[in-house]
């Protein structure tokens, strides 16, 4: 009895734990301050997103990521992103563990197809992240990249 | 005509334009280090990139500094044999350069 009553409260306490981290996340005053709200400026994944209002991107997997398992050279990395999203107006890639994760974003005009291949640099391990803008809505995808040798002052 | 920082390769391939680039920058993040003097390097990046078809843009590319040493860039869009494509890039030092070919054309 005892136990279950804990793991209850436990629950409920990490509940409301994650109820005001979000109230927190929210709002991006500070942050617009500190970067001028440029998302290029920005230091981590989660500034990115915020600054870019994709933190509740859905995660879909009608975005495929074409990205080596293991990279030799962090500094040439070969990614291709393809969204099968209807109305996709953006992809934009992120390497997770950059100083400057983003790396890059697309818009497409009118013909398009949204997809693109780049290269990109990699300074260790990271997940690249792809986000796809169709309409107003953010959906996500990511893929893991491991890089033996870095390519940001290797 | 001095050597342009860009090759442009255009196909046309079932009702769509394939455009590949190749853009000849150095990229630099504003991190890495001089070997010699242990000074930082200035960041030196295209910041934009834009693709235009028959002068209608099909294509606007933000980069930052994470984007590779003489980038690279492949993408297609539904156009005829036809079409006019330009690629313009410019960088953070205000430094720019621009290229129009023809569907085709080497």
């Amino acid at each position: 009895m005892k136990r279950r009553s804990f793991l209850k409260s436990t629950v409920l306490a990490s509940a409301a734990g994650v109820v005001v981290g979000a109230g927190v996340l929210s709002p991006n005053v500070a942050l617009a301050e500190k970067h001028g709200n440029n998302p290029f400026k920005a230091k981590s994944l989660d500034e990115v997103l915020k600054m870019l209002g994709a933190t509740g991107a859905e995660a879909s997997d009608k975005i495929k990521i074409k990205a080596p398992e293991i990279a030799e050279n962090g500094a040439v990395v070969p990614v291709g992103i393809t969204s099968e999203i209807p109305g996709t107006t953006e992809i934009i890639s992120i390497t997770a563990a950059n100083p400057t994760p983003l790396s890059a974003r697309y818009t497409f005009g009118e013909g398009a197809v949204p997809a693109i291949k780049s290269r990109f640099k990699m300074g260790k391990t990271t997940d690249v992240v792809a986000l796809v803008k169709a309409g107003d809505k953010y959906y996500t995808a990511k893929a893991n990249v491991k890089v033996t040798k870095g390519g940001c002052g290797g | 005509m001095a050597k342009s920082t860009i090759k442009l390769r255009t196909k046309e391939k079932g009702g769509k334009i394939q455009v590949k680039a190749l853009i000849t920058h150095p990229m630099e993040t504003g991190l890495r280090k001089d070997k010699k003097t242990g000074k930082k390097i200035p960041e030196h990046y295209i910041t934009e990139v834009v693709v235009t078809a028959n002068g209608k843009p099909v294509l606007t590319a933000n980069w930052s500094g994470s984007v590779s040493k003489n980038p690279f860039l492949s993408f297609s869009y539904a156009g005829t044999k036809d079409d006019k494509v330009k690629l313009t890039w410019k960088d953070n030092t205000g430094k720019s350069d621009s290229i129009e070919k023809k569907v085709g054309e080497k």
